[in-house]
């Protein structure tokens, strides 16, 4: 295994490591908070980005889900005493086969009518959720058994989880993008028909990314039900939620696996200080303005996203003098592909 | 070449070949009945040509039988198993493969990429585990070799001019190990000696036992390479025959020239 390859595969450790031993420092409560948030949103991101990025499908069904996994969560808890940490996982499951179904149907439509199919979902997700009382709570919303023990110790706990989810996130995604399972996904948001001509079963194909993109997001839709010991339909199907996993899947790169990582590594702790530092009257609305101002600067400057775009720009840049003679003697080096 | 490239595609010689049917075909688009009562046969190991002025419904009848349209009467035989009504992925799977009118690969991803695509491992060990396996990559190195594109591997599908793109395509096709090929305008847009190119690889394929189906323009492309030749006309066959027996037809001569 030569260098470069070694680092490629390793870097990862360095970064996973320093987060491990993060909170043994004294991490305060503010930053355990922070990073908590920040992993879920990475979490998420990163598996919206399996059905968003690599399929091309924009799927606001996501948040629906995560509202769905907090309900569900919230609800084996109060009603059968199981803990939401142990049951995430189980709710997760239980989202991605309704998330086959939902997807058998709306992943035969795709681009804007997709979008519009999910969001529906979303929407009716919530109006049963305000809707049925007796089950729900309603707009008065559920309330959580709390978690007994000490605040700092609590933090940790879901830090860790959160922290313990993402990674998961990461092994998937970077696994589904060098198998052949991933290279059809590709292939389906390069050109559907083709893929279909090519022997890819795209129904099949679609209805399972979409599957392991919504088991992201109900594990951490249950988790925060959880983390906040409440949830109601204002908070647990908040737009912004959705918004925030799109844009730092753009930010950051839709379509790699490190991508929405980045995004959600830079947006969402810039979010917070803006929020924390802002008067609380003009925080929430000045916090919505930046992310559409990001949107757009993206949409409009860099569609490729961060990593890409820096991708691009090292792949551009003249090569070392040293590295500049042809690879085999007599054979010019190439540029520019075939053309 | 030839025993190089009869070692690369070992899976479609050592395949029983079928021959395909279509039967009482329509298919109607709105008003347009684009296919009417459309019967024909492709034998087993020959190369067919389905052949028709502009409208005729060649392309309608390639993608009832490759399962891109849905015949709304008729059926279509591939040997004694009827595939009207299968999705394209199902019918690949049965080793009918195509090719576009317009070339269409994956421009984004690259050519070995395109290669693999098409691959007919299948099982979720072949999808979720394995990755680009040692014998495909072998296998899409081989097919990238015997149309001349493998010094491309690496490179994206998108930067490869027109004529690499089709080459691409027909390459990628054959991962699929097909035992039926349906190529659609296979030599449009291309310059002379790559059209002979193509025909050569054609030829050589046919020899070791692919069935070809092939829409197409070129008279003299068609007329050459042909063993038996399909006129459409109006979503109906008018003519089905050797190439010199097609040629002389009088139905034929209506059809393209007119009265």
């Amino acid at each position: 295994m030569n260098r470069r390859r070694l680092i490629a595969l390793a870097w990862p450790v360095v970064p996973l490591l320093i987060l491990v031993v993060l909170p043994f420092n004294g991490l305060g409560g503010f930053y355990l908070d922070l990073f908590y948030f920040t992993f879920t949103y990475a979490a998420m991101s990163v598996g919206w980005n399996i059905i968003g990025g690599y399929t091309g499908y924009i799927s606001l069904a996501n948040l629906g889900f995560f509202g769905l996994g907090s309900y569900i969560g919230g609800l084996m808890l109060t009603h059968l005493g199981w803990p939401v940490l142990l049951t995430a996982p189980l709710v997760g499951l239980i989202c991605a086969l309704a998330a086959a179904a939902v997807g058998w149907v709306a992943l035969r439509t795709r681009g804007p009518s997709f979008v519009i199919v999910t969001l529906a979902f979303t929407f009716i997700v919530q109006f049963l959720a305000l809707n049925l009382k007796d089950i729900t709570g309603g707009s008065a919303g559920l309330y959580l058994p709390l978690l007994n023990m000490d605040p700092l110790l609590r933090g940790a706990l879901f830090y860790y989880y959160m922290l313990g989810v993402l990674v998961l996130a990461i092994a998937v995604a970077i696994g589904i993008r060098r198998s052949r399972f991933g290279l059809g996904l590709i292939a389906i948001r390069e050109d559907e028909g083709k893929a279909e001509g090519s022997g890819i079963n795209t129904s099949l194909f679609k209805i399972v990314a979409f599957m392991i993109s919504i088991w992201f997001a109900a594990v951490a839709g249950a988790v925060h039900a959880q983390y906040l010991d409440y949830v109601d339909p204002d908070l647990a199907f908040e737009l912004i939620v959705m918004l925030n996993m799109i844009v730092m899947t753009l930010l950051g790169s839709r379509g790699t696996v490190w991508g929405p990582v980045l995004g959600a590594f830079i947006l969402f702790p810039l979010q917070s200080y803006l929020v924390y530092w802002l008067p609380s009257t003009i925080a929430g609305e000045v916090h919505l303005a930046l992310l559409g101002v990001v949107l757009v600067l993206v949409a409009r400057f860099m569609p490729d996203g961060l990593l890409v775009t820096a991708q691009k720009l090292i792949a551009r840049r003249p090569p070392p003098r040293w590295e500049s003679a042809p690879a085999v003697a007599g054979e010019p080096p190439r540029e520019g592909g075939a053309r | 070449m030839s025993s190089q490239l009869l070692e690369g595609l070992a899976p479609i010689a050592e395949a029983t070949s079928r021959s395909l049917h279509v039967r009482g075909v329509d298919k109607s688009f709105g008003g347009v009945h684009a296919l009417q009562d459309c019967t024909f046969d492709v034998a087993a190991r020959k190369i067919t040509a389905l052949i028709g002025p502009n409208g005729s419904g060649k392309t309608t009848a390639f993608n009832c039988i490759s399962g891109f349209y849905v015949p709304d009467k008729g059926t279509v035989m591939l040997g004694d198993r009827n595939i009207s009504g299968w999705t394209p992925s199902r019918i690949v799977h049965q080793r009918v493969a195509r090719t576009f009118q317009i070339t269409r690969v994956f421009k984004r991803m690259s050519v070995l990429e395109n290669m693999v695509v098409p691959a007919r491992r299948t099982g979720l060990k072949a999808m979720f585990w394995d990755g680009i396996q040692g014998h495909e990559r072998v296998r899409a190195e081989r097919l990238l070799d015997f149309v001349g594109l493998s010094q491309f591997i690496n490179d994206e599908a998108g930067h490869l001019s027109f004529g690499q793109q089709k080459l691409l395509e027909l390459a990628a096709s054959l991962m699929a190990e097909p035992q039926i090929m349906l190529l659609d305008e296979p030599s449009g847009g291309l310059n002379p000696l790559m059209i002979d190119r193509l025909a050569g690889y054609i030829r050589e394929l046919n020899q070791i036992g692919v069935t070809f189906l092939i829409v197409e323009h070129n008279m003299g492309f068609v007329m050459r390479l042909s063993d038996e030749v399909v006129v459409l006309h109006r979503g109906s066959v008018i003519s089905h025959g050797p190439p010199a027996q097609v040629r002389a037809d009088p139905a034929v001569l209506e059809a393209y020239l007119g009265n």
